[in-house]
């Protein structure tokens, strides 16, 4: 357990300490360096989701997973100054893979050169990453880094027609004071990858009807035993907005 | 030996004595408020369970991590504590149905998430009778004055005078998966002026506005959720 703050973390925490000369020459040499420029580098692991609690949907699904799945990497420099990578790695495919797993009877992972035609499906989907945004604690004025990832998800037809092109949308945020910034960012981007499993949980046949592709049609997410309307759930405000609005 | 030992005790008595003493007088000041509006019955038995939440950021909510687990610790802790489900694990155990964007935003919501496939299983299996969603969040309101420290190779030392003030303002709503009704509310809202005087040495005189925010919200759930008064 760490112990009382010094007077000199309370006063550097509390923005209240200025320095005199001989402090001034070491803030000068700092200052220095800073302006020379920061990096930083954050790499994802595989994230986990759990098992949804969810009927599977009677469906064999292919699963297409583009070639920038397997290494997905963000950069920009924030503010002008500080250069942030961020390596999404194969965390994309790891979560697909998990998440039409949980969603259907059968699921056949395909690589980008795979002919889907020669796969015994009903359906293939097809993700893709259309922006990945973050902010951090300087830009937005708070202690969290927070997070936005919009996929999208192009569901094909057994005949290879597309019959949906659906635009997801998946915000994270996390906060710095239990842990370092990069360690910050991880989170908010596991918590929009999240936030997207949990969306297209929820939304994913109604906006593309893919349990009515295979042999037997069941709903997604399966009906509440009395009353209700069959897709609709109970949910935040924000749910209720449009996907796609950023 | 047994007089060596007692006197050590004595001593050590003594300094833990003093050194409370000394962080009383040395803390800031703090005015505090916590008020609870009641909608209907509470009572817990044994085996039955809270779990806490923060409201969902996807809403605005900044709850921080750190308050949600010190109400949870002071909730659990001590002979009269409550039992407390951590809320990654019961959020886990649920999902997708308690996720930020997903979580049911009033209590008209519960009927039908409870009717969902799996979902009021693994809250009777998990013992949890009450969800206490926690919004809200502690801030920087004011502050001033002016500290100069300096080092050299003969010593350093500071000279200066600063104050900050923090309020910390949070709101418990505490819903009854029994009834599937809302119980009640419970806010607190504190004020925390911290002082840093220094001559040489700086004294800090702090007022920890979240601590005393999460003492006093979790002393009264507790006393609300048993249905005590005398708490």
């Amino acid at each position: 357990m760490a112990g009382p703050p010094t007077a000199w973390q309370i006063a550097r925490e509390n923005d209240v300490l200025t320095t005199d000369k001989p402090l001034r020459w070491y803030g000068a040499v700092l200052v220095f360096s800073a302006l020379g420029g920061c990096a930083a580098n954050v790499r994802m692991e595989p994230p986990t989701i759990p098992t949804p609690l969810i009927e599977k949907m009677p469906v064999a699904v292919g699963l297409r997973i583009p070639t920038e799945f397997q290494h997905y990497v963000h950069e920009e420099s924030v503010l002008g100054r500080e250069e942030w990578t961020i390596d999404l790695g194969s965390s994309n495919a790891a979560l697909f893979t998990q998440l039409f797993g949980f969603m259907f009877e059968e699921l056949e992972v395909l690589s980008p050169d795979d002919d889907a035609s020669t796969f015994d499906i009903d359906a293939l989907i097809e993700p893709s990453i259309d922006a990945f945004e973050f902010s951090v604690p300087k830009q937005s004025r708070t202690d969290a880094f927070a997070v936005w990832i919009r996929y999208r998800l192009k569901v094909y037809d057994r005949d290879g027609d597309i019959v949906a092109n659906w635009p997801v949308s998946a915000y994270g945020k996390s906060q710095t004071t239990a842990m370092a910034g990069s360690d910050a960012l991880r989170r908010a981007a596991v918590l929009a990858m999240r936030d997207a499993a949990a969306v297209i949980i929820l939304k994913l046949d109604a906006e593309t009807g893919i349990s009515g592709m295979g042999d037997t049609v069941v709903p997604a997410i399966a009906p509440a035993p009395a009353g209700g309307e069959q897709t609709e759930v109970q949910t935040t405000a924000l749910e209720g907005a449009k996907d796609d609005a950023g | 030996m047994m007089r060596v030992d007692q006197q050590r005790t004595i001593r050590s008595g003594a300094t833990v004595t003093i050194a409370g003493l000394a962080a009383v007088a040395l803390s800031g000041c703090i005015t505090s408020r916590v008020e609870n509006s009641r909608e209907g019955v509470t009572g817990i038995a044994d085996g039955e369970s809270v779990v806490i939440m923060a409201r969902s950021y996807h809403l605005g909510n900044e709850t921080e991590e750190k308050y949600i687990s010190c109400v949870e610790d002071a909730l659990a802790r001590g002979s009269r504590g409550l039992r407390v489900i951590p809320h990654k694990q019961f959020v886990d155990s649920l999902f997708p149905w308690f996720e930020p964007r997903t979580a049911p935003a009033e209590t008209k919501g519960l009927p039908k998430l409870m009717q969902r496939p799996g979902v009021a299983e693994k809250i009777a299996d998990s013992g949890v009778r009450y969800i206490i969603w926690l919004d809200g969040d502690t801030d920087r309101v004011a502050g001033g004055g002016s500290l100069s420290c300096a080092a050299g190779p003969g010593g350093g030392g500071c000279f200066g005078f600063a104050w900050w003030q923090n309020d910390a303002d949070y709101n418990a709503a505490v819903w009854d998966l029994k009834g599937l009704e809302s119980a009640g509310n419970i806010t607190a809202d504190v004020s925390g002026t911290s002082f840093l005087p220094a001559l040489v040495v700086p004294i800090p005189l702090i007022a920890r506005a979240r601590a005393a925010a999460c003492k006093g919200l979790a002393d009264q759930l507790r006393a609300f959720i048993t249905d005590d008064s005398t708490a």
